[in-house]
């Protein structure tokens, strides 16, 4: 029996450290990957604890010979960056855009998704088909109206439009307030919840992994955009980070400061990161749920 | 959602809508305040052009019923802000052609002032400039542009790579006819090592003179025809075809494939990035390129030196020169204000001024450029004076400020020449596609 049971372990063993080596190369391949993903940011950390002289060097060094942490001074001190301000600036934009968009366009798909009513599926395939226009196609007339309205050369402009929402966002929040139950809402009715609590009290806080998606989809668009700051922004007291670190590789006459560069963009890339930690698993869900990629 | 969670989101959504608010400049360009005339000077934003804002408050003094504003945008948005201000009727008054259009290109357009009406009693010699300079702006007989600064071509040299060849450092003076093409490329023969290890390997000379269609002009032959120069910068024919500019390019691309003394654009961009100069990285032995690349030398992580760019076949030219200017924008409404700020920033103090303030920008009134010549380390002034003078007088505007909607011609050449530069294809297989491309794109847009 023993015996028997000796010979049916022996094809297992060769499987098995198939099974191991093929974890092996897997870890091996993943680990390649990682050194590749990782390398650029590397390069970035380098670049931006480089003095001039080094960042010119050729071939380049992968750990500077001395630290340059001045150049993250340098970043908030020198009168001409304003790399502080800028951020400030950013950072307002994109928490208000965030709060703009997510309100406002949850109110819209909470329209769409719940009610039924005489063209309203026409009037939801003409907020979609909004998203074919490119922004230059309204740039122009949006500029003169802000112009108009005296708001040139502030950061309402990149704000306000905001919180008149957006048609993608209205898509996907759509697409998730129509799996909720019409039976919740039938008790909530019956509790006596008005139209607008069971929005804000049934559907809001029920709704939680795709607005996580929303605030971040919009706070990435709004931190990364540069066009329209470009348009409306003329002081550079208002300028946003974007414009800022554009305007760094601005000089065809100078040596392009790669090395504030890439402190600022380090800098830059720390409230996606951190946003994204803290999201992460509602930002995931968000997109599993809706079906958006 | 409670109804605490509800009125601490509206607080919120209200307090970043007065702080957004509050972060705003006021709005509006408020352009007349009292008897006060405010003028917006646009530009990009560098230090070496936003350097004007620190003269403003001794201008402002001087001028009490002038305000200057600045408004900036970085280089690569500067033609589309300056477009869509001018779409929207929030054109600045004073601006240059700092971004990817020439001058030709906005006077085409129809965006600039002529100036004549308010230069009454203005002499070109009153602030040291050269009448030929001045005239670069002109259209039959009206002045468009004022010159602000003037870079020319030069060509920088690495004395560490010159010694190490054991090379005689190239001469300065222009009148040295033995300093020709030819002895060039030997020289750059001598400190070539052409290499496919990136770290071992150098080339001689990086021929960067003007942008691709002005090259074949230092070898004596000319892509457009001459009425480009005569007829607000439409070329009636293109000549890419004829025998001479075919020659022309094959010596010039014969420097990376045939020669192998220059870099190819990939040993250029591994070496120094998309858009970086591959002379900084201390592997090029001689480099012909826009005098800008002087304001870095200290940086450089070797000695540098100037010296004229060589003689070539073309006895006329040698240099291509690049005039800044300073136009008046057509829907400005207060002209004679805005000349006022051009005038005081084209004069000899404020022309010396702006040499530090700007970190080395060459001044076009010639009093104030005596400054600029000292003003680079371990360069002898003198010997920067002379290539100045020598590629003032074999100097050629460049075809960017001459041209009309010169930026999309010069996409069109960057991109069909690529497979040359990249070694894909011959210099004869590429150039007849370029010519009718290049006439159909004319046809277009000088309709």
């Amino acid at each position: 029996m023993s015996n028997l049971a000796l010979t049916k372990q022996l094809p297992v063993k060769p499987k098995k450290a198939r099974a191991e080596m093929a974890q092996i190369i897997g870890f091996l391949i993943l680990l390649l990957v990682t050194v590749a993903m990782i390398m650029p940011l590397w390069f970035m950390l380098s670049t931006s604890l480089k003095t001039t002289k080094e960042m010119l060097a050729y071939p380049p060094s992968f750990i500077p010979d001395h630290f340059a942490w001045g150049n993250f001074k340098e970043l908030f001190i020198n009168t001409d960056i304003k790399f502080g301000r800028q951020y400030m600036n950013s950072l307002i934009v994109g928490v208000a855009t965030v709060i703009g968009t997510v309100f406002s366009s949850s109110f819209v798909a909470f329209g769409f998704a719940r009610y039924r009513a005489k063209g309203s599926t026409f009037f939801f395939m003409l907020v979609l088909s909004t998203l074919m226009l490119p922004y230059p196609a309204i740039m122009i007339p949006q500029f003169l109206l802000f112009t108009k309205l005296g708001l040139h050369d502030s950061l309402l402009p990149l704000i306000l439009p905001s919180f008149f929402a957006s048609a993608y966002m209205i898509f996907l929040l759509k697409q998730f307030f129509t799996t909720l139950p019409n039976e919740l809402y039938d008790a909530g009715r019956i509790d006596g919840c008005r139209e607008i609590r069971l929005y804000w009290s049934l559907t809001l806080p029920l709704s939680g992994p795709v607005l996580a998606t929303v605030a971040i989809f919009s706070f990435i668009w709004s931190w990364n955009d540069l066009l329209a700051p470009v348009l409306y922004l003329d002081s550079q007291e208002n300028f946003t980070l974007p414009i800022g670190m554009a305007a760094m590789l601005s000089s065809k006459f100078r040596i392009a400061p790669w090395n504030l560069m890439m402190a600022a963009s380090l800098l830059s890339v720390l409230p996606i990161v951190v946003l994204f930690a803290i999201a992460q698993r509602r930002f995931v869900q968000g997109i599993v749920l809706t079906g958006i990629k | 959602m409670s109804k605490k969670t509800g009125k601490f989101m509206l607080s919120l959504t209200l307090v970043f809508g007065l702080v957004a608010t509050a972060c705003s400049s006021g709005g509006g360009s408020g352009s007349k305040d009292g008897e006060t005339v405010t003028i917006t000077h646009y530009t990009i934003d560098s230090p070496d052009r936003t350097f004007v804002e620190k003269l403003i408050p001794d201008f402002e003094a001087k001028h009490p019923g002038i305000k200057i504003k600045v408004t900036k945008a970085p280089y690569e948005q500067f033609d589309s802000k300056l477009q869509s201000s001018i779409a929207a009727k929030n054109a600045p008054d004073v601006t240059s052609h700092w971004g990817y259009g020439g001058f030709m290109e906005y006077y085409n357009k129809g965006m600039l002032m002529d100036m004549t009406p308010y230069l009454d009693g203005f002499k070109a010699s009153d602030y040291n400039i050269p009448d030929d300079v001045m005239n670069i702006y002109k259209v039959d007989g009206k002045t468009y542009g004022i010159p602000l600064n003037s870079y020319v071509t030069v060509m920088l040299y690495n004395k560490d790579l010159f010694d190490a060849a054991g090379l005689q450092y190239p001469p300065t003076d222009y009148e040295d006819k033995s300093w020709t093409f030819d002895k060039m490329v030997d020289y750059a023969k001598k400190m070539t090592v052409d290499s496919k290890d990136l770290a071992k390997a150098q080339y001689g000379v990086d021929f960067g003179f003007g942008e691709r269609d002005q090259r074949p002009q230092y070898f004596g032959a000319d892509v457009y025809s001459a009425d480009t120069w005569t007829n607000g910068g439409k070329p009636s024919e293109i000549n890419l075809t004829k025998p001479e500019v075919v020659e022309a390019y094959k010596k010039i691309y014969g420097l990376i494939w045939d020669q192998k003394v220059s870099p190819t654009p990939a040993f250029s961009k591994s070496v120094s990035g998309q858009f970086g100069d591959p002379f900084l990285s201390g592997k090029i032995g001689m480099s012909v390129v826009g005098s800008w690349s002087l304001a870095a030398s200290s940086n450089f992580n070797f000695k540098v030196g100037v010296a004229a760019v060589p003689q070539g076949p073309n006895e006329k030219v040698r240099s291509v020169l690049y005039v800044d200017p300073l136009f008046i924008l057509k829907d400005s409404k207060h002209p004679k204000e805005a000349l006022e700020w051009i005038k005081y920033l084209i004069t000899t103090e404020v022309q010396e001024k702006s040499i530090e303030l700007s970190g080395g920008n060459p001044p076009v009134n010639q009093k104030a450029a005596e400054k600029y010549y000292s003003n680079f380390e371990g360069i002898d002034p003198a010997q920067i004076k002379q290539v100045f003078e020598g590629a003032y007088k074999y100097g050629f505007e460049s075809y960017n400020h001459l041209i009309s909607n010169y930026s999309q011609i010069n996409e069109l050449f960057i991109n069909e020449l690529a497979t040359v530069e990249n070694g894909d294809k011959k210099v004869e297989e590429v150039l007849p596609s370029i010519e009718d491309k290049l006439k159909k794109l004319l046809e277009r847009v000088n309709k």
